[in-house]
C-alpha cells in the first residue's frame, strides 16, 4: 500500500463517523485512494447511536446506513476499523503513517456476522455503544447495522487457568462458561449452556463422577471447584419447564433408538435437534434406563429425571416404553422401517456368584434388586442384610436396603478399601449411615434354615500379585472360614450386556458379549446400525454413556445426510499448571474455601428415599461459582463457546496486533465528539438518582435498535414516564466545567421531547434552558412545532439542584424562573440532562498526528477565516466535532470541505 | 432473446436460514422450475466458497441468469453482482431473493410456512430473472471546467480551490467588482481584520490565477445540458459569452433585510441596520455615546419565523468594536435568545460583557419601544431580569436584521432547475447529509445562498461545494445509472406529466416528427420510476422493473 500506486494519491482519514465517512467518500469520488481508520469495530460513529435526527426527524440509521454501505463498497476506500494511528512522519504530499490494527480474535475474512457466537457467550459486559444502559457479550457485533458486520472478541487478558475441566469432561461441557453465568445469577442461560453439550444437567449435577473436578486447575492452588454440585444450581433455582422449545426444520429421516437410558436419550436429543424423527423403544415400563432403575431415588429423584426426559420428548422424540426388541419386535424389522438404528440397551444383566446355595430364597442379584426397588415392586428385605461387592452398585444396594428397613447392613468385599471401585465419598457416606464393611472377605456358600436364608459362609482373603486389572489378586486364606448370620444377601457383582437379539443381523460382538463398534464413530459392522453406552463398553459412568450417545448421533446425522463419517477431533489432555504458574496464581488469587453443598442429616435421610444432597442456595451457588479462576478476569474468559458455535471456523484466540504502513499525501482528522463526565455536577444527582439520565442514554432507550427496543422506561419502577424534564447546559456554558456552548443540545432536547411524545402521545415535556439556540434551517420552526404539536414547554431558568420525592422516586427540580425571579420546584417523572460534549481526541493522538489543540481540546485552526479547516500541521485537516461543536449538517459540510482542502493541498496549493 | 439458463443458489446462512427453512427442499424445488438448469445450496453463499461456486456454475452450466436466495440486497447485492461480472455475466442479469429477513427471521415459529414462502419468493425471483435484460452503465465525458456564480468571498474561495486543482473556472459576478457582501463590512469577527483587506488578498489571488476567468458585471443568462456538459451563456457587460463546463457552484450570497417601518427605520434619522452601521464605522463616522441595538428585527417573528444565525454575532462584534474604540460609550444589546453557539462565539460574547456591553433580554410579547420625534431619543424596554420597564438614552439605534434570499435567487433557481426552500433560500438535496448539493446532479450550493453563514462557515462550505464539483472533473467521466427509464415515443401522448413529476429534472418534452414527446436524459435519470408509474399511456419503461418482469412475478405467485 504505497502512495501513488497506479498513479493515485492517497489520503488517510482518521475517524469513521459521519464526518470521516463523508470526507472519505468525497475523496474517493475524486479518484483518491482513501484509508479510513476507525478505532471502533464499525464505522458509523455517534450518529449511529442516535434514534432520530433533527429537524427532519429522519431515522438516523436509515440515512446513515446507505453512507456506511457506500464507504464500505467504494472501490477507492479501504476501511481499517478497529485500528488506531500509531505514528505519522513526513510532510504534506508524503506522510508516512503506521496504523495498528487491534486483534479482533476473529478472522474477518471468514466471519459472516451471523451472530451465533454472540448468543452463546456467557460473559456479559456493559455496552459502550448503548452508553452503558444496555449490555453486550464478550464476543459481540458493535451494533446491529455495523459495517463491516463482523464479530469482535473483547479479550483483555489471558485466562488465568487452563480450563482443564473442559478437556477432562467426556462431553466437554463449557464449565467456565456456566460457572460465570451462575456467579452472575443467570440461571436460565447457565442451564441452556450446559444443555448444549449435555441434555441432563440436573441429573448429571447429582450423579456424575466429575472428572472435571479432578482436573480443575484451582485444585492445584487450594481446592477444585464443586463443579458437579454447581451443575444442578440452574435447575434448582429456575424451572426447567419454562425452557422454550426451539423450532427446527424437519428432515424426512427416521431413526430408531433402542434403549431409553442416558446414551439412547442423549442421541435422541441431538438427532431431534437436527430435525430427524426419533422413536425410542424402551423395554422397561419407564424411560431413563439405569438413571431410572440403577440409581436410587435418594441420589436422583425421579421427578428431576422425568423433567429432563420430558424436555427431550418436547423436542419431538417419541418414547415407547414396554417394548422389548427381540421379544416384541425384531431388530431386522426396525432396520427395515427406519433409516438408522442406534443400539443403547445398556447392561442390565446381573452376574451370578457361582457358589453353593445361591438359589436359596433371600439371595438376590444387585442390579435386579435396585430395579425392583426403584420401580416400586415388592422386595423382601430382612433385618440382617449382606451386600456382596465393592462398586457403587453395592453401596447403592446397601443404602437402599437400609432405607427398606434392614437393621444391619454389611458390605462384603474381597479386597481392601484402597481397591474399592466405589467412590470414596460414597463409601464414607454409607458408613455414616451405619453400614459396615467387611474387607478382604469372600462368600463361599449360603446356608438355609427352614428353607429360609440363615447364613453366609465366608473366607478371609489376602492380597497377592496384581492381576490383569492391575489390582492385587485376592487369595483365600486357608482355614479362615466363618459365617455371617444373614436373612438377605444382595450380590452386586457387576452387570452384563444382554445382546442375543442382535445376532440375527450378524452384528459383531466381543467375547464379553458387548457390541463391537468403531470407537470413533459408534458404527457397528452393519451399515446404518450404531451402538453406544454400556452395551458397548460394559458398565460405565452416566457421562460416558451420554458422550457415547452424542458421538453416535453425530455419526448418524452424517450417515443420514449421505456424508462420510467424520469423528470429532480428539480433545487435548487436561493441562496442569507449571510451578511458576502455581506461584503466580497463588499470589493473584488468594485461597478461598470450597462452599460445600448441604446434606440431609443421617438420622432423617435413612428413614426414607428423600434426596440426600440438598443443593446450594442462590448465594452459596454464586459464591462457589465465583471461585472459578477463569471468571476472575474482565472480558473474554476463553471458554471457547464461540469457537464451538462458529460454523465458518473464524475464531482465532491467538491473533496479534498487526501494523500497517501507509504512504499518504494528506490526512483528515474527524474523530468526533466525546461525552463530558458530568459526575462532578453533583447538584443534578446523576448516577445517584435513578430517574435522572443523560440525553445520550435517552437516545439509546428510545432507539428501536437499543437495549429496550425503543421502550422508554424509568429505571426505578419500569414505568413509562409521561412527564419529562430536560435540563440544558449541563457542563456547558459553565465556567466550572466547559465554558463553551455544545451547540447541538437545544435542538437535541427538543427532538427527544418530540420522540417521547411520539412514543407515548400526550407526554408532557419541559425544557429548562438559558438560550434556545436554534440557528439552522428549519430549526425555529421545529421549536414552534414542538410547542404546538408535542406538548413541549420551555422554561428559562437554570435549575440549582434535584431532590427525590421518596414516595414515587420522582426527581424534583429546584430552579429560579428568570422571567419572574421566583424560586420554584418542578416534579418530573424523568429528568434528562444535556450532557456537555467534548472533542474526542487525546493529547497523545494529537501528538502522534503533530497537530496542536486549543485550550478546550479542539483541533486548533490558526486561520479561522480563509483556512478554517486547516490544522497547525500543513497537509492535515480537521472537520466535525473535533474541529468545533457542530451539528450533523455542519459536520458533513466541513467534511466535504476538508476533502476539498486536501485535494487542493495535494495538487500543490497551500 | 436467448433461452434463459437460470442458476439458483440458496444460502443456509449458517443456521440463520438453514435452521428454519428447509434449504435442501428449496433447492430440489427450484430445480423443477422452468429454465432452471442448476440449483445448489451453500452454507454461506457470500463466503469465498459460495462466490466461487457461483462463478464456477456460471461457466460449467453456461448460466445466463443468476438467482441468489439469501439475505438482503442492502448489504449483499453488490457482492453477488460483482461475482456475476467476474464470471463474464452482465451484472444486471442477477436477481436477489431475500429469504432470511422475509422468511426465516419473521416466521421463525412457523418453519413449514417459512419454507413455503421462501419457495414462493424463489419462484417469483426466477420468473423475473428469466426476463431480465443486460443493462449498461453509460459513461458520460465531463468537461474539465466549472462555473461559479457569485464573486463574494465564498465564490472566490470555491473558484480558487478548483483552479488550484488545475481546472478552468468561470467566475461570474453581477457587480463590477469582486467581494460581495464583504465589501460593505467594516471589520471581521474575532480577528478584527478589515474586511477590505481580506477581499483584496483574495481578489489578487483570483485575478492572478491563470485558470480563473472572471466575468464582472455579468449574469448567467442560460444554462442547458446536464452534469459533465453544461452549456453556459453569460451576458458580460451586454455581450454574449458562451462556454461549456462540467459542474456548477451557486454562491450568490444573500441580502440584508431593510426593516422599513419598524422602530422608525426609514423615518427617523438615527436608525440604522447593522450593515449600514458597518459602512458608517468603515467611513469613520461618529456613532455617539449611547448606542442601542435591537436584535431579531424581522426575524423569529410570525411573518419570518427563521433565525438569522449570524445576526447576534454581528451585533456583539459591532458593539465590541464601539466599546474598544470608545470605552466610555454605552452600548446596549436588546436581544431574545442569544445565538452564540460553539466555542468562539460564546467566548466572544463573554468578552463583550467584560468590555462593558450591556445585554438586556426582551420578549417577543413586549418588544422595545422607540421614543422621540424625527430622531430616536430614548428606548423603552421591559427588562426581563429586573422585571420592570426601563428607558435607555439613545444616540443611535441599530437594528439587527436577518439575511434574506438574494434577489437573483428566483431567476437562478429557474435557470438551473434547482429548487428554493420555503424561505426563498436554495434548497439542498438533503438537509442533513447533502447540505451543499442539489437534487440536480452537477450543481452545488454554498454560503448564504443556502442559509445565512459567517465567513468561516461560508468558506468551509465553499471548499465542500468545490470538493463535490471537483469529483466529476477529476474523474473525467460520470457513470449514469444503468437502471433507468425510457420512453416509447409512439405511445407517448406528450402530456408532460412525467416532466412535471420527475424529481431529477431528467425528463423534457421535445419536438419529434412534428409532435411533442417525452425524452428521458439517461445521464440524469436515477431510475426512481415515478414517471413510469404516472404515465397514463404506459409509454415509459422502467428498466429492470419492467411491467413484464413484475407481472411475471405476480403471476408466479398467484398463477
Amino acid at each position: 500500500m504505497t502512495n501513488g500506486e497506479n498513479g493515485r494519491k492517497s489520503v488517510l482519514v482518521v475517524g469513521g463517523g459521519i464526518a470521516g465517512m463523508q470526507s472519505s467518500i468525497d475523496l474517493a469520488n475524486m479518484g483518491f485512494q482513501v484509508y479510513l481508520v476507525e478505532k471502533a469495530p464499525s464505522i458509523g460513529g455517534r450518529m449511529a447511536q442516535l434514534d432520530k435526527t433533527f429537524p427532519t426527524n429522519d431515522c438516523a440509521m436509515c440515512i446513515l446506513a446507505p453512507k456506511m454501505m457506500e464507504a464500505n463498497s467504494h472501490p477507492n476506500i479501504d476501511l481499517l476499523t478497529y485500528s488506531e494511528v500509531e505514528k505519522v512522519s513526513g510532510e504534506v504530499g508524503k506522510f508516512e503513517v503506521k496504523i495498528r490494527k487491534k486483534p479482533a480474535f476473529v478472522d474477518w475474512d471468514k466471519c459472516t456476522g451471523c451472530g451465533l457466537c454472540v448468543e452463546g457467550c456467557p460473559v456479559t459486559i456493559p455496552n459502550e455503544f448503548d452508553v452503558g444502559v444496555g449490555t453486550r457479550k464478550a464476543i459481540y457485533i458493535f451494533f446491529a447495522q455495523a459495517v463491516p458486520k463482523k464479530c469482535v472478541i473483547d479479550k483483555r487478558e489471558d485466562r488465568p487457568c487452563k480450563a482443564a475441566c473442559i478437556d477432562a469432561c467426556p462431553v466437554h461441557t463449557n464449565v467456565p462458561g456456566y460457572l460465570k453465568l451462575i456467579a452472575e445469577g443467570e440461571f436460565k442461560a447457565a442451564y441452556k449452556l450446559i444443555r448444549e453439550t449435555n441434555p441432563f444437567p440436573a441429573v448429571v449435577g447429582r450423579v456424575c463422577y466429575a472428572p472435571c473436578e479432578k482436573a480443575c486447575n484451582r485444585g492445584e492452588l487450594d481446592e477444585p471447584l464443586c463443579i458437579r454440585d454447581l451443575k444442578r444450581v440452574p435447575s434448582d433455582q429456575w424451572n426447567i419447564e419454562e425452557l422454550e422449545v426451539p423450532v427446527v426444520a424437519k428432515t424426512d429421516k427416521k431413526v430408531a433408538v433402542i434403549g431409553a437410558g442416558p446414551a439412547g436419550l442423549a442421541a435422541a436429543n441431538d438427532l431431534a435437534l437436527k430435525g430427524h424423527s426419533v422413536t425410542v423403544l424402551e423395554a422397561l415400563p419407564e424411560p431413563g434406563g439405569m438413571l431410572r432403575v440403577g440409581i436410587p431415588e435418594y441420589r436422583l429423584p425421579n421427578g428431576i429425571l422425568r423433567q429432563e426426559i420430558g424436555y427431550i420428548e418436547k423436542l419431538g422424540v417419541d418414547i415407547k416404553t414396554g417394548v422389548q426388541v427381540g421379544r416384541d419386535i425384531t431388530l431386522k424389522k426396525l432396520k427395515e422401517d427406519y433409516d438408522a438404528v442406534f443400539l443403547a440397551v445398556g447392561a442390565h444383566g446381573g452376574m451370578r456368584l457361582g457358589v453353593e446355595g445361591e438359589d436359596i430364597p433371600g439371595v438376590m442379584e444387585g442390579i435386579g434388586f435396585l430395579r425392583a426397588a426403584s420401580l416400586g415392586q415388592k422386595v423382601n428385605v430382612g433385618k440382617q442384610v449382606a451386600v456382596i461387592g465393592g462398586g457403587n452398585t453395592a453401596i447403592d444396594c446397601a443404602c437402599t436396603a437400609m432405607r427398606l428397613g434392614a437393621k444391619e447392613v454389611t458390605i462384603v468385599y474381597r479386597r481392601s478399601r484402597a481397591e474399592m471401585p466405589a467412590s470414596a465419598e460414597e463409601v464414607t457416606a454409607a458408613e455414616k449411615e451405619g453400614i459396615k464393611i467387611e474387607f478382604l472377605t469372600t462368600p463361599i456358600g449360603f446356608s438355609a434354615r427352614n428353607k429360609k436364608l440363615a447364613g453366609m459362609e465366608c473366607v478371609r482373603m489376602k492380597l497377592g500379585e496384581p492381576d490383569a486389572s492391575g489390582r492385587p489378586r485376592p487369595i483365600p486364606i486357608e482355614g479362615s472360614e466363618f459365617t455371617i448370620p444373614v436373612d438377605t444377601v444382595i450380590a452386586a457383582l457387576g452387570q452384563v450386556a444382554e445382546t442375543d437379539f442382535v445376532e440375527e443381523l450378524g452384528v459383531s460382538l466381543s467375547k464379553r458379549g458387548t457390541i463391537e463398534t468403531d470407537p470413533k464413530t459408534g458404527a457397528t459392522n452393519v451399515e446404518g446400525l450404531f451402538a453406544g453406552g454400556d452395551v458397548v463398553t460394559g458398565p460405565a459412568y452416566v457421562i460416558d454413556a451420554i458422550a457415547a450417545g452424542k458421538k453416535a448421533a453425530r455419526s448418524i446425522d452424517q450417515y443420514l445426510n449421505g456424508q462420510a463419517l467424520e469423528p470429532e477431533e480428539p480433545a487435548k489432555e487436561p493441562e496442569k499448571f507449571s510451578k511458576e504458574e502455581i506461584e503466580d496464581r497463588k499470589k493473584r488469587f488468594p485461597a478461598r474455601d470450597r462452599v460445600k453443598v448441604r446434606e440431609e442429616p443421617v438420622k432423617k435421610r435413612v428413614q426414607d428415599f428423600r434426596e440426600v444432597a440438598l443443593g446450594y442456595s442462590v448465594e452459596e451457588g454464586r459464591e462457589e461459582a465465583s471461585r472459578c479462576l477463569a471468571g476472575q478476569i474482565e472480558g473474554c474468559i476463553e471458554c471457547r463457546e464461540c469457537e464451538r458455535r462458529c460454523e465458518p471456523d473464524a475464531i482465532v484466540y491467538t491473533m496479534k496486533d498487526e501494523t500497517i504502513e501507509l504512504d499518504v499525501s494528506a490526512i483528515i482528522v474527524a474523530t468526533g465528539l466525546g461525552l463530558y463526565d458530568i459526575s462532578p455536577l453533583t447538584e443534578y444527582g446523576y448516577g445517584k438518582i435513578k430517574n435522572v439520565i443523560t440525553a445520550m442514554e435517552f437516545e439509546r432507550l428510545t432507539a428501536a435498535s437499543g437495549p429496550t427496543m425503543g421502550e422508554l422506561r424509568r429505571a426505578s419502577d419500569g414505568r413509562i414516564p409521561e412527564n419529562i424534564a430536560f435540563i440544558q447546559c449541563v457542563g456547558s456554558r459553565d465556567h466550572r466545567h466547559k465554558v463553551y456552548c455544545s451547540s447541538v443540545c437545544c435542538m437535541h432536547a427538543t427532538k427527544e421531547a418530540m420522540l417521547a411524545y411520539e412514543h407515548r402521545p400526550g407526554t408532557k415535556s419541559t425544557i429548562f434552558y438559558m438560550d434556545m439556540r436554534a440557528v439552522g434551517k428549519r430549526f425555529q420552526e421545529y421549536i414552534l412545532r414542538a410547542k404546538k404539536d408535542y406538548n413541549v414547554t420551555y422554561i428559562r431558568g437554570r435549575p440549582g439542584r434535584i431532590e427525590v420525592n421518596p414516595e414515587n422516586e420522582n426527581p424534583i427540580i429546584w430552579y429560579e424562573e428568570t422571567t419572574s425571579g421566583e424560586v420554584k420546584k418542578f416534579e418530573a417523572e424523568l429528568v434528562v440532562l444535556a450532557q456537555a460534549m467534548v472533542p474526542q481526541i487525546s493529547e497523545e493522538l494529537a501528538r502522534t498526528l503533530g497537530v496542536e489543540l486549543d485550550e478546550e481540546g479542539f483541533v486548533k485552526t490558526p486561520d479561522k477565516l480563509l483556512r478554517p479547516l486547516d490544522t497547525t500541521r500543513p497537509g492535515i485537516f480537521a472537520c466535525g466535532y473535533v474541529h468545533s461543536p457542530r451539528d450533523i449538517p455542519d459536520s458533513v459540510t466541513q467534511a466535504s470541505g476538508a476533502a476539498g482542502r486536501a485535494a487542493e493541498a495535494i495538487a500543490g496549493g497551500k | 432473446m436467448e433461452e434463459p439458463r437460470v442458476g439458483v443458489f440458496v444460502c443456509h446462512c449458517g443456521i440463520n436460514i438453514g435452521a428454519y427453512v428447509k434449504v435442501p427442499d428449496l433447492v430440489e424445488y427450484a430445480k423443477k422450475l422452468p429454465n432452471v438448469v442448476h440449483a445448489e445450496r451453500n452454507l454461506f453463499t457470500c463466503s469465498e466458497e459460495g462466490i466461487s461456486a457461483i462463478k464456477k456454475a456460471i461457466k460449467e452450466h453456461n448460466l445466463n441468469r443468476v438467482v441468489v436466495a439469501s439475505c438482503t440486497p442492502r448489504t449483499h447485492e453488490q457482492l453477488f453482482r460483482a461475482a456475476c461480472e467476474e464470471a463474464g455475466l452482465n451484472k444486471y442479469l442477477f436477481e436477489f431473493v431475500n429469504i432470511r429477513d422475509q422468511c426465516s427471521w419473521v416466521h421463525m415459529r412457523e418453519p413449514e410456512k417459512a419454507t413455503e414462502k421462501a419457495g414462493d419468493l424463489i419462484r417469483m425471483g426466477i420468473a423475473k430473472a428469466r426476463l431480465l435484460e443486460p443493462l449498461q452503465e453509460i459513461e458520460i465525458k465531463v468537461t474539465p471546467a466549472a462555473l461559479v456564480i457569485g464573486g463574494g468571498v465564498v465564490g472566490m474561495e470555491a473558484a480558487l480551490n478548483l483552479a488550484r486543482q488545475d481546472f478552468d473556472v468561470h467566475l461570474v459576478e453581477k457587480e463590477s467588482e469582486l467581494g460581495g457582501t464583504l465589501r460593505s463590512i467594516n471589520k471581521l469577527f474575532q480577528t478584527s481584520e478589515e474586511a477590505e483587506k481580506l477581499i483584496k488578498t483574495l481578489v489578487e489571488q483570483v485575478k492572478s490565477h491563470p485558470k480563473i476567468y472572471t466575468h464582472l458585471s455579468s449574469k448567467a443568462k442560460e444554462v442547458t445540458g446536464f452534469i459533465g456538459n453544461f452549456d453556459v451563456n453569460v451576458d458580460e457587460k451586454g455581450e454574449e459569452c458562451k462556454f461549456n463546463v462540467g459542474t456548477i457552484i451557486v454562491a450568490i450570497g444573500a441580502e440584508s433585510l431593510r426593516p422599513t417601518g419598524q422602530y422608525g427605520y426609514g423615518k427617523m434619522t438615527n436608525v440604522l441596520t447593522q450593515l449600514e452601521l458597518e459602512d458608517h464605522m468603515k467611513r469613520g463616522e461618529p456613532v455617539g455615546e449611547n448606542i442601542v441595538m435591537v436584535n431579531c428585527v424581522g426575524a423569529r417573528v410570525p411573518e419570518r419565523t427563521y433565525c438569522g444565525r449570524i445576526c447576534c454575532m454581528t451585533a456583539i462584534k459591532n458593539a465590541s468594536l464601539i466599546k474598544e474604540s470608545n470605552p466610555k460609550a454605552k452600548v446596549w444589546i436588546l436581544h431574545r435568545d442569544l445565538m452564540t453557539y460553539g466555542v468562539d462565539f460564546e467566548r466572544y460574547y463573554r468578552k463583550a460583557m467584560e468590555l462593558g456591553v450591556r445585554f438586556i433580554r426582551y420578549s417577543l410579547e413586549r418588544p422595545p419601544e422607540v421614543i422621540g420625534e424625527g430622531k430616536v431619543e430614548r428606548i423603552r424596554v421591559y427588562h426581563e431580569l429586573w422585571r420592570r420597564e426601563i428607558e435607555l438614552p439613545c444616540d443611535m439605534l441599530v437594528l439587527t436584521t436577518p439575511l434574506i434570499p438574494a434577489e437573483d435567487s428566483q431567476n437562478i433557481s429557474k435557470m438551473l432547475k434547482v429548487s428554493l426552500d420555503e424561505f426563498g433560500f436554495f434548497l439542498e438535496a438533503h438537509l442533513k447529509l447533502r447540505p451543499v448539493e442539489f437534487a440536480m446532479d452537477g450543481v452545488y450550493v454554498c454560503g448564504s445562498a443556502r442559509w445565512p453563514t459567517d465567513v468561516t462557515e461560508g468558506v468551509s462550505q465553499a471548499y465542500a461545494a468545490a470538493a463535490k464539483a471537483a469529483g466529476p472533473l477529476r474523474m473525467g467521466y460520470v457513470k449514469a445509472e444503468a437502471i433507468n427509464a425510457s420512453v416509447n415515443e409512439v405511445e407517448c401522448t406528450g402530456c408532460g406529466l412525467c416532466e412535471l413529476l420527475c424529481p431529477f429534472q431528467a425528463i423534457e418534452l421535445q419536438l419529434k416528427r412534428d409532435r411533442m414527446v417525452s425524452h428521458v436524459n439517461e445521464a440524469v435519470c436515477k431510475g426512481c420510476g415515478t414517471c413510469c408509474a404516472a404515465c397514463r399511456s404506459g409509454a415509459i419503461t422502467m428498466h429492470h422493473f419492467t411491467d413484464e418482469q413484475i407481472l411475471a412475478q405476480v403471476e408466479a405467485l398467484f398463477g
